[in-house]
């Protein structure tokens, strides 16, 4: 073999991985998200003006799709008692339609000192079809609270009166009542989303919404009730 | 039915073990173990009849609509258009169980034709190959029967179903196959690329085969180079259709975004082409033995890193599957083995696989080879690391961390320029060493013919891309602020430039070679120019259709650096008015209407109405929609595309907020259409490649049954 050709053969190789290595370094170091939970965001010093990958779910109405860079709040998606930390997030973009309350949004960006995630990445999941009722507002409970809840965000549960499913394009989507019989104080509820799979007539729900001065409940997430499983 | 799966599913486990022992036993034997080498290959013949009537049945369970299986009751669609037959087919890879069995089936039929076309030789290379294929089959069988979350045949919970009219009731009412795999790409897509992960076990099977039996001469690699070839076209043909239908089904207007899922189909298909081009220098030029051992072991490794990626769950990703612990230690065993397995068998047998690698200079054509299999061996398993380092610890390198696609482009753009550059000057090269002057000679004509090309490609550039890019950079939006991230204005154009003017030069230089060709062939037999032209085509098979697959490359090139370097884009929210317009760059798009329907099982569509002008000419009118999937809870945008020869608009319907303003996205792709026709050259020339030799295989080296081949190896136990 010709000496002096193997050892240029070596050099370039030797060249072209060392940049390609560089490029690596350099722009993975820069860009490259650590993926995390809310819970190690909060706790976790080290990851303070690193880039982090954050999917929690936004809190209902911590949010206003109007304001740019638009401010939300999240929680772990684990976190179903609502006990635990959250996150602020700053995000500049374009928000993906289906976003809102209770949607699980995947943001990336940096974490600032005062544990803001700057975001400019998000992506959103469907909701999981399933949700606790535990801390949700019974249908009677809600009513009977009269005007002062008109306009408020909660989460509220029920059971779909029997024979009122109807189609998206309709208004109201369905009555909620106390029972699972279609008994007992009951109200309309307008939800323009595609409706969890298996809901059925007499189903257990629980949906974030808020009352209307009409009498309407305007739900922005609806979910089976978790003991139907 | 299930039950039979199952027992089916097991008879091919045995049979795969039964074949291994056999072929392991009859070599023991030597010379008396011809009959017990033969029940090798005949049990490979029972697990392909097994597997292939395991297949019916899950074929048969999806049409009749049984919903016992419990592999059916999640994965069956509930379609109603005039594709659903289809859909019931692609049922059987629409899961992870339903997608190993597919894997199994298509690498028992490798398995099959291989013993097929040996069965009247049995050397013991072949032997050996067949029993290596006969264990990685054996190993996916034991991994489909002895793992809960892989079984394809478990049989639905009773709570679940309903005895009486066959329905499935509760949770399970809301099963069914996830609604944005329902595209005819998502269909041929799984199917084409495990036919050519299946197929690439082959080449590995038989780089162990020749270093168990110590046959270091070309003849394994005739065995194999044209199954290698069609499996390799096969996985191109995957990627491009799951480019496709990323293109036109997930709506975000590009076709590659450096996914999981998509990396993972690329992987083995950058090793197999250093494994293709080491395959011919083993052939033609004695060389290149240890690369392509370890090549062929590399791209197997990552077949599976790749089944793995995507039908595992390890790395999230937006359509990936659920992690299990069984399928972990299986594959990463079977990773880890077949480099280990390569490692030590080249050690062991170093100086039998030394070859004629004998570098005279730099200018050489075997220097480009060799850059070929460097840049490709690095290119498979950097972009593996970076697509896996979200599942690995925090002390190594990006631990814990997800790469973004940004970091795969800042590396894949000077290093795919360079390669194609490599592609460009390598006809232009001589065997041993080039001198000024034969180079010179080479290059002139091309020179000419590139830079003609290069000037319209730059004609393009300058009054059509460069603007997009500086009006992206003053827009200041999500996608001007990434492309601001890639570079200084000067290094991204550059980049840009230097890859037309290789691209062009690609072109050149491999056009001249069938010019050139076909002028001398014409010459020495008087034929006319375009006969000779056509016999190059259709005689020199391998080499020709290589180079057409090069040609291929610079046209996807051009394409790239249009539809993914320059894209305009840009979203607008407008008043749902019919009469409300917006402008992209020329095109003016005025909204007409919408139509919202519901269909029979309850989906409802919503199709909004654009017409479209182009510098104040009618281009027609474009109809995104979005479609939400009452069952699944789901969305799928519908985009739509106003293709022309030098641009795609593409047009998405993102959906209407709260007061009914509309949210419509648009981008401008450059040159994509260059993309797609480089990539059917590319699968063109390929496939004249793969084509199957006349006169049959190995015509080249007959073997007289029973008996080794006369092998101009070094090897004295190749008599085995």
């Amino acid at each position: 073999m010709n000496k002096r050709a193997r050892t240029r053969l070596i050099g370039v190789t030797a060249i072209i991985l060392i940049a390609v290595a560089a490029i690596v370094l350099t722009t993975g170091n820069k860009s490259g998200a650590y993926t995390a939970n809310v819970e190690l965001v909060s706790k976790d010093a080290s990851l303070v003006g690193k880039r982090v990958k954050v999917s929690g779910t936004v809190i209902a109405g911590s949010w206003d799709k109007k304001s740019d860079p638009m401010r939300f709040t999240i929680r772990d998606e684990a976190d179903k008692a609502a006990s635990g930390p959250t996150l602020k997030v700053i995000y500049s973009g374009s928000v993906p339609s289906t976003f809102g309350d209770g949607v699980v949004a995947i943001v990336t960006g940096e974490l600032s000192k005062d544990g803001v995630v700057n975001a400019n990445e998000m992506i959103t999941k469907c909701p999981s079809k399933y949700e606790s009722a535990e801390g949700a507002v019974p249908v009677a409970d809600l009513v009977g609270k009269g005007a002062s809840m008109v306009g408020k965000t909660v989460r509220m549960t029920g059971y779909v009166k029997p024979g009122t499913i109807a189609a998206a394009t309709s208004g109201d989507r369905f009555i909620v009542a106390e029972k699972a019989d279609g008994t007992g104080t009951s109200l309309p509820v307008a939800f323009t989303s595609a409706l969890p799979s298996g809901m059925k007539d007499g189903s257990q729900v629980v949906m974030t919404g808020a009352l209307e001065a009409d009498g309407k409940f305007v739900a922005t997430t609806l979910a089976l009730e978790q003991g139907q499983k | 039915m299930v039950t039979l799966g199952l027992v089916l599913l097991g008879v091919a486990l045995l049979a795969g073990a039964v074949s291994v022992g056999a072929l392991l036993w009859g070599r023991s034997l030597g010379r008396g173990g011809e009959g017990v080498t033969h029940a090798g290959y005949l049990a490979t013949f029972v697990a392909m009849g097994a597997l292939t009537i395991t297949i019916l049945i899950m074929v048969a369970a999806f049409f009749r609509g049984d919903f016992t299986f419990y592999y059916v009751a999640q994965n069956h669609s509930t379609d109603v258009s005039s594709l659903s037959w289809l859909y019931k087919l692609s049922g059987l890879w629409a899961g992870r169980e339903g997608s190993f069995l597919l894997w199994a089936w298509l690498l028992s039929l490798f398995a099959s034709w291989v013993a097929y076309k040996r069965l009247e030789f049995t050397d013991a290379l072949s032997n050996m190959g067949l029993m290596v294929t006969n264990l990685v089959l054996f190993l996916f069988t034991a991994g489909m029967l002895f793992s809960e979350p892989n079984n394809p045949f478990k049989v639905t919970p009773a709570g679940l179903l309903d005895p009486a009219t066959g329905k499935l009731i509760g949770e399970a009412a809301a099963w069914g196959m996830n609604p944005l795999l329902q595209h005819w790409a998502m269909i041929i897509h799984p199917p084409t690329l495990f036919i050519g992960y299946a197929g690439l076990t082959i080449p590995f099977a038989f780089a162990m085969a020749s270093l168990i039996v110590g046959d270091s001469s070309k003849k394994w690699i005739e065995i194999v180079d044209r199954i290698t070839i069609f499996s390799w076209l096969f996985l191109g043909m995957g990627i491009g259709l799951g480019s496709v239908w990323a293109y036109v089904v997930l709506g975000w207007g590009g076709y590659w975004g450096w996914d999981p899922v998509e990396n993972a189909s690329l992987l083995p298909w950058l090793t197999g082409v250093g494994l293709i081009h080491s395959f011919t220098v083993y052939r033609r030029r004695d060389g290149f033995k240890r690369w392509a051992i370890m090549l062929s072991a590399s791209t197997f490794a990552l077949v599976i890193l790749g089944t793995f990626i995507t039908r595992s769950g390890i790395v999230t990703s937006v359509h990936s599957f659920e992690a299990d612990p069984v399928s972990l230690y299986l594959f990463l065993s079977m990773i880890i083995g077949a480099l280990v397995a390569a490692v030590v068998g080249i050690a062991m047998r170093w100086e039998m696989f030394a070859g004629n690698d004998e570098f005279e200079s730099l200018s050489s054509k075997e220097a480009a080879y060799y850059f070929n299999n460097v840049i490709m061996m690095v290119a498979g398993w950097l972009v593996a690391y970076l697509t896996i380092t979200s599942a690995l610890p925090k002390w190594m390198l990006f631990g814990g961390r997800s790469i973004p696609a940004s970091t795969f482009d800042a590396v894949a753009r000077p290093v795919g320029v360079l390669y194609v550059l490599i592609l460009a000057v390598c006809p232009l090269l001589s065997w041993k060493g080039t001198d000024g002057r034969t180079f010179w000679n080479r290059l002139k004509w091309p020179l000419v013919g590139g830079g003609v090309i290069a000037a319209l490609l730059l004609t393009d550039f300058f009054t059509t891309l460069l603007p997009i890019y500086k009006r992206m950079i003053a827009m200041g939006t999500e996608p001007g602020l990434r492309m601001a991230q890639a570079g200084p204005a000067w290094y991204y154009s550059t980049i840009a430039v230097v890859g037309l003017l290789t691209a062009s030069l690609l072109i050149a230089t491999t056009t001249a070679l069938f010019i050139d060709g076909a002028r001398k062939r014409a010459a020495a037999r008087g034929e006319n120019f375009f006969q000779a032209l056509l016999s190059i085509f259709t005689k020199a098979r391998s080499q020709s259709g290589g180079y057409l697959a090069h040609i291929g490359i610079g046209v996807i090139l051009i394409g790239l650096v249009g539809s993914a370097m320059f894209v305009q884009d840009q979203t607008f929210t407008i008043p749902a008015k019919a009469g409300s317009t917006f402008t992209v760059d020329r095109y003016k798009f005025t909204y007409t209407g919408s139509n919202d329907t519901q269909l029979a099982n309850g989906d409802v569509s919503s199709v909004i109405n654009l017409d479209v002008t182009h510098d104040g000419k009618s281009v027609g009118t474009v109809r995104p929609g979005m479609l939400q999937f009452a069952q699944q809870g789901q969305t799928k945008l519908e985009a739509k595309v106003l293709s022309e020869p030098l641009r795609d608009v593409f047009v998405v319907f993102q959906g209407s907020g709260e007061t009914g303003e509309l949210t419509i996205n648009v981008k401008i792709n450059p040159l994509i259409s260059f993309a797609w026709a480089g990539f059917a050259i590319l699968l063109l020339g390929t496939a004249l490649a793969a084509w199957p030799k006349a006169g049959g295989e190995l015509r080249a080296v007959p073997v007289a049954r029973g008996k080794a081949s006369p092998s101009k190896s070094r090897s004295k136990t190749a008599t085995r």
